[in-house]
């Protein structure tokens, strides 16, 4: 194995290290016999405040794959997560993690957080993902709007 | 493996911005810029191209063919600022080398020699058959690139297999120059003082100013090129074609120099904008929609996956491919019909022991898969595969786009 993926995800680990964005969270994965597993990510993401996903703290995790920074990682939030522009397995449609439209090897963990908790509040009526959110948004915005609230109360402040 | 099983904690405390590679983070080695001006290690390039059609820079995405050369002058720059890290670098990478049976370019000993004649002699209107000459003496860098001669056939088994075994020895980069010695006893971990010498144009011998790097590696100002640009532009030093349309400036380079050498930088930039009010360069860094972009690859055309061609850095190569029957190495050397016609004589783009003697054969689409297919065990670690457009994310999401739209 000697692509570049473990190499660049420990200078990732490094940099979020030293310093991330407020209230999120970002760690490889520890595996029952204590060893970490750099390719599959466990993170959070803060609804943002001043919107209907405040309060939320969303679980994502992210799978990289061997040609990580080649190809984007895969980003997925709970199955069923509601959002038009998540699919119904939980797996996020986004523009820069689409390896043949935005993606960049560029683009750091922390750009991919950013931007996916900006995609929260901000969903791409072009690019629907699941019917139920898509539908919502499109025809009954307060009840869109309720279901956002509702959500992001199932996803209370971990304790830590 | 690990990437960074090599680095002690103390590097971790040192920041090499802005000389970061934006795909492996870490202090940029044997860098390449592309024809946008960004910047990336070799390798993190090659590995980030597509093996099936054009790629794109890993910072803009904007599109490109070719695999660039290396850029020595940005090489022994930084080899200068970050003595200790970029020696680190080297012996990281070349354990990763050893593992995959593939080298990049090999700087041997006089290579550093090359570097210092490549800002104080060569001439502009230099012919290949001057390099020839040139070369034999003191110039075998420009020999590599230009006639993969005998001294590369007798240096590169020495330079790769015993010279760099010993990693720890300074003498890998080469110090048969004045200033080779004084980095050999230079005190580790301290920076070299960058020279004005070590970042100047070739063509006006004057301090850089908006440098752009073309697909040989090799650097200009931005205005000694455009004078010169006709169908396609011609590296002067080494006629090599650039491919890729004008290049745009190396910002990252450019903004040093501007750091370092402010009053020499403020003094080309006046010169230049009193001589050249008319005909105003193009100095905007990328655009992702640069109309004179390389024509993208004919999709009618055979698409040998994976291959490149080692003369002009095409990949992959599309069309008529001829392989060197006589180079052993894993990655084999393959030429372009294009360059098959013009006949180079370069070795190869990954350390190949190529010499003009070997003979080549024309590669049939078939075979080139077959080939392929035999090879990939060994070459799976660097080669992409066809495989491009059925990901296993994309399994997923179709499954779920059912339900979408």
């Amino acid at each position: 194995m000697s692509g570049i993926a473990r190499g660049r995800l420990t200078e990732e680990r490094k940099s979020w290290r030293k310093n991330h964005p407020h209230g999120f969270v970002a760690k490889p994965e520890t595996l029952p016999d204590g060893t970490v597993n750099l390719m599959v990510w466990h993170c959070t993401i803060p609804g943002k405040p001043g919107t209907d996903w405040e309060g939320g703290f969303f679980p994502l995790t992210l799978h990289f794959s061997e040609d990580y920074p080649s190809k984007p990682p895969k980003c997925k939030f709970p199955q069923g997560f509601f959002h038009p522009n998540v699919y119904p397995s939980g797996t996020v449609c986004l523009s820069i993690l689409n390896e043949d439209s935005g993606w960049r090897p560029a683009i750091t963990v922390k750009q991919i957080l950013v931007g996916i908790q900006d995609l929260l509040d901000q969903p791409n009526p072009a690019d629907p993902a699941q019917t139920e959110g898509y539908h919502l948004f499109i025809q009954d915005l307060a009840e869109y709007k309720r279901r956002v609230k509702q959500q992001a109360k199932q996803y209370p402040p971990l304790l830590l | 493996m690990e990437n960074n099983a090599f680095k002690d904690e103390n590097q971790h405390h040192q920041t090499f911005e802005p000389f970061v590679c934006c795909v492996c983070l870490d202090l940029l080695y044997k860098p390449i810029v592309l024809s946008c001006g960004h910047i990336s290690c070799f390798w993190c390039v090659h590995k980030s191209m597509n093996g099936v059609r054009e790629s794109h820079c890993p910072i803009c995405r904007h599109p490109y063919c070719h695999f660039p050369t290396i850029c020595q002058k940005l090489h022994f720059l930084l080899l200068k600022m970050y003595p200790d890290a970029y020696k680190n670098r080297e012996k990281q990478t070349l354990e990763e080398e050893r593992n995959m049976g593939c080298f990049s370019p090999q700087f041997n000993v006089y290579t550093h020699g090359s570097h210092v004649s490549d800002h104080s002699g060569i001439m502009p209107n230099c012919t290949i058959t001057n390099q020839v000459s040139n070369s034999s003496s003191i110039e075998p860098l420009e020999c590599l690139e230009q006639t993969g001669s005998a001294i590369h056939k007798g240096d590169e088994d020495t330079t790769i297999y015993s010279e760099h075994t010993s990693n720890e020895t300074p003498e890998v980069f080469g110090t048969t120059s004045d200033e080779g010695k004084k980095l050999f006893h230079n005190e580790h971990n301290q920076q070299q003082k960058i020279l004005i010498e070590d970042v100047m144009c070739t063509f006006c011998k004057q301090l850089l100013f908006h440098p752009v790097v073309l697909n040989c590696g090799h650097v200009y100002c931005d205005t000694c090129i455009i004078n010169l640009a006709e169908e396609m532009l011609k590296c002067p030093v080494c006629q090599s074609p650039h491919p890729s349309g004008s290049p745009k400036v190396c910002l990252v380079l450019d903004h040093f120099l501007e750091e370092q050498f402010p009053a020499e930088y403020a003094q080309r930039r006046d010169a230049i904008q009193q001589s050249n009010l008319k005909a105003k360069p193009e100095t905007t860094s990328c655009s992702l929609h640069n109309g004179k972009g390389e024509k993208i690859t004919n999709p009618r055309l055979e698409v040998h996956t994976g291959v490149g061609c080692d003369f002009c850095g095409v990949y992959p190569i599309t069309g008529d491919r001829y392989n060197c029957l006589d180079c052993k190495e894993v990655i084999g050397f393959d030429l372009c019909g294009d360059c098959y016609k013009i006949r180079s004589k370069l070795p190869g783009r990954f350390n190949q022991q190529h010499t003009p003697e070997h003979q080549f054969q024309r590669v049939q689409y078939l075979h080139a898969v077959r080939s392929l297919l035999r090879e990939q065990n060994s070459l799976e670690n660097f080669l992409i595969i066809a495989q491009d457009t059925m990901m296993a994310n994309e399994e997923d999401d179709q499954n779920d786009s059912e339900a979408g739209t």
